[in-house]
């Protein structure tokens, strides 16, 4: 055993993380108190439909500009190599803890980097597709039309995502809500989960 | 009872009685129109106008005519402003067929002008609520026609039970017909499950003419909006979740092994 432990993310990452995270949360529960009259009395948890529709798109739009943040800080990194697309390819076997033939990953793993990507560019779409349902008096019909469709499957397909993104960090992968929080791993979870960043970092 | 207004064209001089009607019974305050050179009152429908008579110029054998138009909400049995409305309470489909809009429920998201295939609906940038023609509920509950109904001087527009106004149409189709408008008849909105504002038309095979849609119907996209995605990404949500639980009870967590660090 080991207390070693080794900086992960800086301070400047985490905290767009978290800023991104909580605006995040706040678009997706307003946006899904719009989703269906069913979900409506949502909106009284956040201060009434009318609060809602008008903050609503600011709440996203934060979103956007903080994961703006992190994607310039990561979007290199987060490009995939060879040994991501063996992971990939193997992603059935790392779900099912078996470790054997999975390449060894750098900073993230292409779980992670497929993560990114999809918030990425969903995110793009939810601004694009959520600026004209904000003016809907400008926007032309079809666009409306068009808008209306894009901006719900995108914030499916990110809240989709944020589940499983909660379900590895707070349940499956012990260790990584620290990675986030307090900005530190021990040796050997970096050793375990990210075998070649660890030795760049200087491990053994 | 269903209720219905009947707007027969052929007999619409124009004269904008129901137009003044509808914004003196409304109470609406005056705003000064637009003038696009037309002799319509202003080229659209605005928050506070809900009921404009369309001047649509028309050339036949070299003779220029208006074909007339009364523009408001048709309110339609299958109304896609209804099904747009994510506020319940906001729009409210009553036993008499009347579509009627609430602004106290309004959030003003706007999902209505979109969901209408009409066009009807208008956002006020002043109270950020949607408003149109209520058919005058608050009258027709009252036991009164409507405010436009009771000013037309032609017969242009009368009210009463549908089935009432379905016969009257179609007595009025068969009159034009024998008058040689041959292309007369009703236009009701099939495609809505029908309007419960009908009209008579002299070209009823191109409503295009008077600036009506010619199929109107809910958009497919706002139906595949209220529908099938919202079912299919209510299945995705609870089979992420249900997946990750199981994934957890089969797998447990991903080992951290410390034990080799020195
Ligand atoms: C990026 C900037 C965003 C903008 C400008 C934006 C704008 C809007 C607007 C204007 C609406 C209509 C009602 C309202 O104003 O509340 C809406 C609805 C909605 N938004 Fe966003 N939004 C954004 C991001 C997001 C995000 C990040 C999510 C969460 C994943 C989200 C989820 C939703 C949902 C679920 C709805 C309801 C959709 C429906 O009715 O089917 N939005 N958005
Ligand atoms: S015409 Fe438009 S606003 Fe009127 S009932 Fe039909 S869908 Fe609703
Ligand atoms: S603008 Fe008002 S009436 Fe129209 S869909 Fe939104 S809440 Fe409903």
């Amino acid at each position: 055993m080991t207390t070693k432990s080794i900086e992960r993310f800086s301070f400047a990452e985490r905290a767009s993380h978290w800023t991104s995270a909580l605006c995040f949360l706040y678009a997706a529960f307003t946006g899904l108190a719009l989703w269906s009259p069913r979900l409506f009395w949502l909106s009284g948890v956040f201060g009434g439909g009318e609060t809602v529709r008008a903050w609503h798109p600011w709440g996203g739009l934060f979103f956007f500009l903080a994961l703006g943040v992190m994607f310039r800080r990561w979007a290199r990194q987060m490009q995939l190599d060879e040994d991501d697309q063996v992971w990939l390819a193997k992603s059935h076997l790392y779900a099912q803890h078996i470790e054997a033939g999975i390449p060894e990953s750098g900073r993230f793993n292409a779980g992670q980097k497929m993560m990114f990507w999809l918030q990425s560019a969903s995110a793009f779409f939810l601004l694009l597709s959520g600026v004209v349902i904000w003016f809907p008096e400008f926007a032309p019909r079809p666009l409306r039309l068009g808008a209306i469709l894009l901006h719900p499957v995108c914030a499916a397909v990110s809240m989709g995502g944020i589940m499983v993104h909660f379900y590895m960090s707070t349940m499956a992968v012990p260790g990584s809500m620290g990675a986030m929080v307090r900005g530190t791993v021990s040796a050997g979870w970096a050793r375990s989960h990210h075998g070649k960043w660890f030795r760049e970092m200087g491990g053994r | 009872m269903t209720v219905a207004k009947l707007i027969d064209t052929s007999l619409c001089i124009g004269c904008k009685a129901c137009e003044v009607a509808c914004q003196e019974w409304n109470d609406q305050e005056f705003t000064l129109g637009v003038f696009n050179n037309t002799y319509q009152t202003q080229p659209d429908l605005t928050s506070n106008f809900w009921n404009l008579i369309k001047f649509n110029e028309h050339v036949d054998d070299g003779v220029n005519s208006w074909l007339m138009a009364k523009y408001q909400c048709m309110h339609c049995a299958d109304a896609g402003c209804l099904k747009a409305c994510p506020a319940p309470g906001a729009i409210v489909q009553l036993p008499n067929g009347i579509v009627d809009f609430n602004q106290d429920n309004c959030i003003g998201c706007g999902y209505c002008i979109t969901g209408c295939p009409f066009d009807v609906p208008r956002l006020s940038s002043v109270t950020k609520k949607v408003y149109k023609c209520s058919l005058c509920s608050d009258r027709v509950a009252a036991g009164m026609t409507p405010a436009c109904i009771r000013t037309c001087p032609t017969n242009c527009l009368t009210f009463g039970s549908r089935t009432d106004m379905v016969q009257l149409a179609t007595a009025r189709t068969a009159e034009l017909k024998e008058d040689g408008f041959k292309d007369a008849g009703i236009y009701d909105g099939p495609g809505v499950g029908g309007t419960n504002v009908l009209y008579v038309l002299k070209h009823a095979s191109e409503p295009e003419k008077y600036g009506l849609p010619k199929d109107p119907r809910i958009p497919w996209a706002v139906s595949l909006w209220k529908g099938p995605l919202k079912w299919v990404a209510n299945a995705a949500f609870l089979g992420t979740a249900v997946g990750a639980m199981l994934h957890y009870l089969k797998f447990g967590p991903k080992e951290t092994h410390d034990d080799e660090i020195h």
